[in-house]
């Protein structure tokens, strides 16, 4: 294999496909790149077995071929690579990368015991503009359990019903459901739990000029395509919970209020917020009249704020984990935030005002 | 000839009376499932108090369960299917607060 490519090509190569490549596994073809110069491109592979990512660069190939290198060290060099057109020739398993004068020998492995990703059997497919998938992703992240007995919870639900996709996610404490009108017009179905890893690649990955992702899938399997990037991933198993029976149809008090003036009171009164017992710092949001209080007490001092707000229904006072809420204020698509609440132990949701496709459920925390 | 005559009339009455015989059965089987039936409909005909007492009964205990379940839930496990009996960690859970609701 014979190849000559720049260094940013190199780069984004090794950028696009690191996070799939395995921090675990003790199998060094798991820890590597594999690498394929085919005309006019260079293909990136690496997988840690339950998520697999691929990318093209454009490249000028002299002799086609494949490597496989050791993929912690072979980011760090193209990373130190200095900013020119690089030819990177295969040795029999060793790679060579001259520049300028210059070069460097990399002991790499036999190509042929990487994994290389299955092509999905009879894959179903749909398309959508990657900027609404973007902003679904972002929107709903934020929910899904990081530490969690259950995978299921540390999954994205990707369900696809007639003319609308939903991307869920809960950690059973809170919940983010989004949703977006898509061209379905031979009426598929699917219903999949994506890893919140391979979403959060997704959202790294696409970039502002990818028109569109397309999705394929099996019962098993999912892939993702944008741009020169190819993303396959083991759909988690198991059943995801009834989340539409979680989400309350009514609701005692509506406020609207802006995003910005929240989020910065829930920030300064969280500075304050001492630890509880349970690790939760709490913030107390007294809604009264035309005014939403935000008060917080500790031994090292006290803080109370006040905003405006617009208020329709009865006055409430109710207490929040204030990670649960600035995780969702930092993502709202909107200058303007709605928060519905039913009860000082009832679940709120916040939504934007102008939006009826997103929701964010969340429980008060019992304060005595 | 006369005999084969003799022969064929002795042959009919027997039909005749084979006829009446089936006839006869007939109408004792049908008398027979008649009362079957009516007998499977006393025997398992309950009263009308004793319904009610099986619905008040099943109600106390739904009620009995539910407060339970309730209980369960504040002392602090979980009582909705994804983790039940599991200790409550963080704080409330939505499937939890729904069933408990629900139920």
């Amino acid at each position: 294999m014979k190849t000559h490519c720049s260094k940013d090509a190199l780069l984004t190569g090794v950028n696009t496909v690191q996070k799939a490549v395995s921090g675990k596994n003790v199998e060094p073809d798991l820890q590597s790149i594999f690498l394929r110069a085919e005309a006019g491109k260079l293909i990136f592979l690496a997988t840690d077995m339950e998520i697999g990512i691929r990318c093209e660069v454009p490249a000028e190939t002299e002799t086609e071929g494949t490597l496989l290198l050791p993929a912690k060290l072979f980011s760090d060099i193209v990373r130190k690579l200095p900013d020119t057109q690089i030819t990177l020739e295969s040795q029999a398993e060793s790679a060579n990368l001259e520049y300028y004068q210059s070069q460097i020998f990399l002991k790499g492995y036999d190509p042929e015991q990487f994994p290389l990703l299955p092509d999905l059997l009879d894959p179903v497919s749909f398309s959508l503009p990657s900027e609404s998938f973007k902003t679904m992703i972002r929107e709903t992240l934020i929910a899904a359990a990081q530490e969690e007995s259950r995978p299921i919870f540390k999954g994205l639900l990707l369900e696809m019903e007639g003319s609308v996709l939903r991307l869920i996610a809960t950690d059973t404490h809170r919940l983010a459901y989004s949703q977006s009108g898509i061209d379905n017009p031979n009426g598929l179905d699917f219903s999949g739990i994506v890893p919140s890893k391979t979403m959060s690649e997704i959202y790294r990955l696409l970039k502002d000029d990818d028109d569109s992702i397309t999705v394929r899938f099996t019962g098993s399997h999912v892939s993702f395509q944008f741009g020169a990037v190819h993303l396959l991933t083991r759909l988690i198993e198991g059943q995801f919970p009834n989340y539409k029976q979680v989400i309350p149809s009514s609701c005692r008090t509506k406020i609207r209020l802006l995003v910005k003036d929240l989020m910065e009171s829930v920030e300064r009164a969280s500075l304050l917020a001492r630890e509880s017992s349970a690790g939760v710092s709490l913030v107390r949001l007294e809604i009264s009249g035309d005014l939403l209080k935000i008060e917080h007490t500790t031994d090292i001092g006290k803080i109370s704020e006040q905003l405006s707000i617009e208020k329709e229904g009865a006055d409430i006072t109710i207490s929040f984990n204030s990670r649960f809420i600035l995780d969702v204020l930092r993502v709202l698509p909107s200058d303007q935030m709605r928060f519905e609440l039913s009860g000082p132990q009832s679940a709120a949701i916040i939504r934007t005002p102008a939006d009826e496709n997103y929701l964010y459920l969340l429980l008060p925390v019992r304060t005595n | 000839m006369s005999q084969l005559t003799q022969a064929i009339s002795e042959v009919q009455e027997r039909l005749g009376s084979l006829q009446d015989e089936i006839e006869r059965l007939k109408r004792y089987v049908e008398a027979l499932e008649e009362e079957n039936i009516r007998l499977k409909r006393e025997l398992c005909a309950v009263p009308e108090q004793e319904t009610n007492r099986v619905i008040a009964n099943a109600e106390r205990l739904q009620g009995v369960g539910r407060e339970n379940l309730m209980k369960l839930y504040r002392e602090g496990f979980h009582v909705c299917h994804l983790h039940f009996g599991q200790p409550l960690e963080d704080g409330d859970c939505l499937f939890c607060r729904a069933f408990l609701r629900r139920d």
